[in-house]
């Protein structure tokens, strides 16, 4: 009994070490990009680890006054709000259809079809794409909606056809049977129970879409009126490599409306996200 | 009579509708570029010219003979061992800890998920201004030599470097699905080990591990992949280098066919790539549904 007592107090003490540890090593980056996104690069080059002499906003008010910074944040609004919209729409949707006629041959070979994406790796699809969208004009906002919408399609079935699988028939039936059709029970039974998947869903494809890298670069990359955050800040590398005290406050400005979404509601991101990975 | 069948008809109908719109835009977008990049790896297509020719297999034996290729596919490889041992240890060491925390759990637990909201490319270029502005301090404050250059720049340390901070951000999700997995745990388990003298190392082996053991594949699977494909962080630290020591295989894949205009070729490496990420799948789903019946 002492000995296990003694176990415990060694852990305790090895734990809260680990833990601070690594709230250091997550929150000192932070940090250290936020202190010195207050200094002008003679003051960091003094002392980089240093409080800011004062709160000096010029780095903010340059990059606002000299970049596009607004535009790309716009930018990227306009393509997360309006792919996850038609994601919402499509998704849960064809799911339904699914689900409910697994019985049926159709429905189960497209099931099968949409799941071949779990295989493929992303490169195999992004070179001919990105060929395939130059031929068709499409190497723009449009086009690159459309191809979230069609490649976040695995995923999201993959979770609700399971999901609504496990919902029980029988609410639905006795709306039938009350006189709804087929699309009246999915908005008014279906669509009000799958809420919780549906708020999962809407996390996973925010984060990928707001923060994806990989497909503005192959089809934004032109012109840089229509250039997403992510494509900004690899681009500011290059452009202002001698000034990373500016370069710090472009990486901040491009976290921060992720940050305060997450400050604002984390219990609900942290659980959705949760949920979508044991399920899947 | 008639009414009801009108009514199935049209519920039919419904369904079909519904189905119709994501499996154009699936067949369209994904399935038709799949066969185009498996296509134009048995051709010679530059990505530019406006006509090509079919030459079978050439882009293949061009592959395997070129030591670039194996060294991607052994970067590649070393790569997502090193990231899914830094995850999996990383995550499973801070699920216990988080779960076992009475004060301040909820907050310790937000600031551990921050790093999950952040992209990957902003995360890749916060670090590289890290290694090369504070760790080399921190080399020389203590006397190290190996830190006081930027870890990218060195061939031996750069890819470890790249890994680190890719486990950085990856180990937020499997953390909490791992919390999620403890919690099932039920406390009674632990309180009848503990009235048997159990040492907290023998709690872990014998009562927390077995039941963590689907988490552990879920995560495993995830972070795998993850490994597999890998482009934001290597691209946006390193660009592959130095002398090719983080030119994993999508690296290798995006400046073939962007930058060497070799596009058919770099078609054949994601197929490559393809087959086997295909492969470990389906070794993957066999493994996990025969653990199910069990």
């Amino acid at each position: 009994m002492k000995k296990a007592g003694k176990d415990e107090r060694v852990w305790l003490v090895l734990r809260n070490i680990i833990l601070l540890c690594g709230l250091i090593l997550i929150l000192f980056p932070l940090w250290l990009v936020l202190i010195n996104s207050f200094k002008t690069l003679e003051e960091a080059g003094k002392n980089f680890f240093a409080l800011p002499s004062r709160l000096n906003f010029d780095n903010y008010l340059e990059l606002f006054a000299n970049s596009n910074y607004w535009i790309f944040l716009r930018n990227s609004l306009k393509i997360t709000v309006i792919s996850i919209t038609l994601i919402l729409i499509l998704v849960p949707s064809i799911s339904y259809a699914i689900a409910r006629n697994f019985n049926k041959k159709y429905y189960k070979t497209i099931y099968y079809y949409l799941l071949l994406g779990l295989f493929i790796p992303s490169q195999v699809v992004l070179l001919p794409v990105t060929k395939m969208m130059s031929k068709l004009n499409m190497l723009n906002h449009g086009g690159l909606i459309l191809l979230y919408a069609a490649f976040s399609l695995t995923q999201g079935v993959f979770l609700f056809v399971n999901y609504i699988r496990g919902l029980p028939y029988e609410i639905e039936e006795s709306a039938q049977i009350d006189g709804c059709s087929v699309f009246q029970t999915y908005v008014r039974i279906v669509l009000p129970l799958v809420k919780p998947m549906i708020s999962t869903l809407l996390i996973m494809d925010v984060l990928w879409i707001w923060n994806d890298f990989m497909l503005p670069l192959l089809i934004l990359n032109r012109t840089q009126e229509i250039w997403t955050l992510p494509l900004f800040q690899y681009n500011f590398k290059t452009e202002y490599s001698f000034n990373y005290t500016m370069a710090f406050t472009a990486y901040l400005l491009a976290m921060l409306p992720m940050l305060i979404i997450y400050c604002m509601g984390q219990k609900y991101i942290v659980k959705g996200l949760t949920a979508g990975s044991v399920k899947g | 009579m008639k009414g009801t069948n009108r009514k199935k008809m049209s519920g039919r109908l419904t369904f079909f509708l519904f189905t119709l719109i994501p499996v154009i835009l699936y067949t369209f977008f994904y399935v038709v570029s799949v066969i185009n990049g498996v296509r134009y790896s048995f051709t010679d297509w530059d990505g530019m010219a406006q006509k090509f020719n079919f030459i079978g297999l050439k882009n293949y034996q061009t592959l395997f003979k070129n030591p670039y290729f194996w060294n991607s596919l052994k970067t590649t490889v070393l790569y997502s061992i090193m990231l899914v041992i830094g995850v999996i240890v990383t995550s499973l060491i801070l699920s216990i800890s988080l779960n076992s925390l009475k004060a301040f759990k909820t907050l310790t637990k937000s600031i551990y998920f921050v790093p999950a909201m952040i992209g990957g490319v902003t995360i890749a270029l916060i670090w590289d201004q890290l290694y090369y502005r504070v760790l080399p301090v921190i080399g020389k404050a203590l006397g190290i030599g190996w830190l006081s250059n930027s870890l990218l720049m060195t061939g031996k340390t750069a890819l470890p470097a790249v890994v680190f901070v890719q486990v950085w951000q990856a180990v937020a999700m499997p953390t909490v699905i791992f919390i999620a997995g403890l919690q099932q745990i039920p406390d009674e388990q632990y309180e009848s080990a503990k009235i048997d003298g159990a040492t907290a190392f023998q709690r872990f082996r014998y009562v927390t591990l077995p039941y963590l053991l689907p988490t552990v594949t879920v995560n495993l699977v995830l972070t795998i992949k993850q490994g597999f494909t890998s482009f934001d962080f290597p691209y946006a630290l390193t660009g592959g280098g130095p002398v090719r020591a983080t030119e994993v295989i999508g690296i290798l894949i995006y400046n073939d066919a962007f930058k060497n205009m070799r596009f058919s070729l770099a078609n054949a490496e994601a197929c490559v790539l393809f087959v086997i990420v295909a492969l470990f799948s389906l070794t993957q789903l066999k493994l996990t549904s025969k653990g199910g019946t069990d």
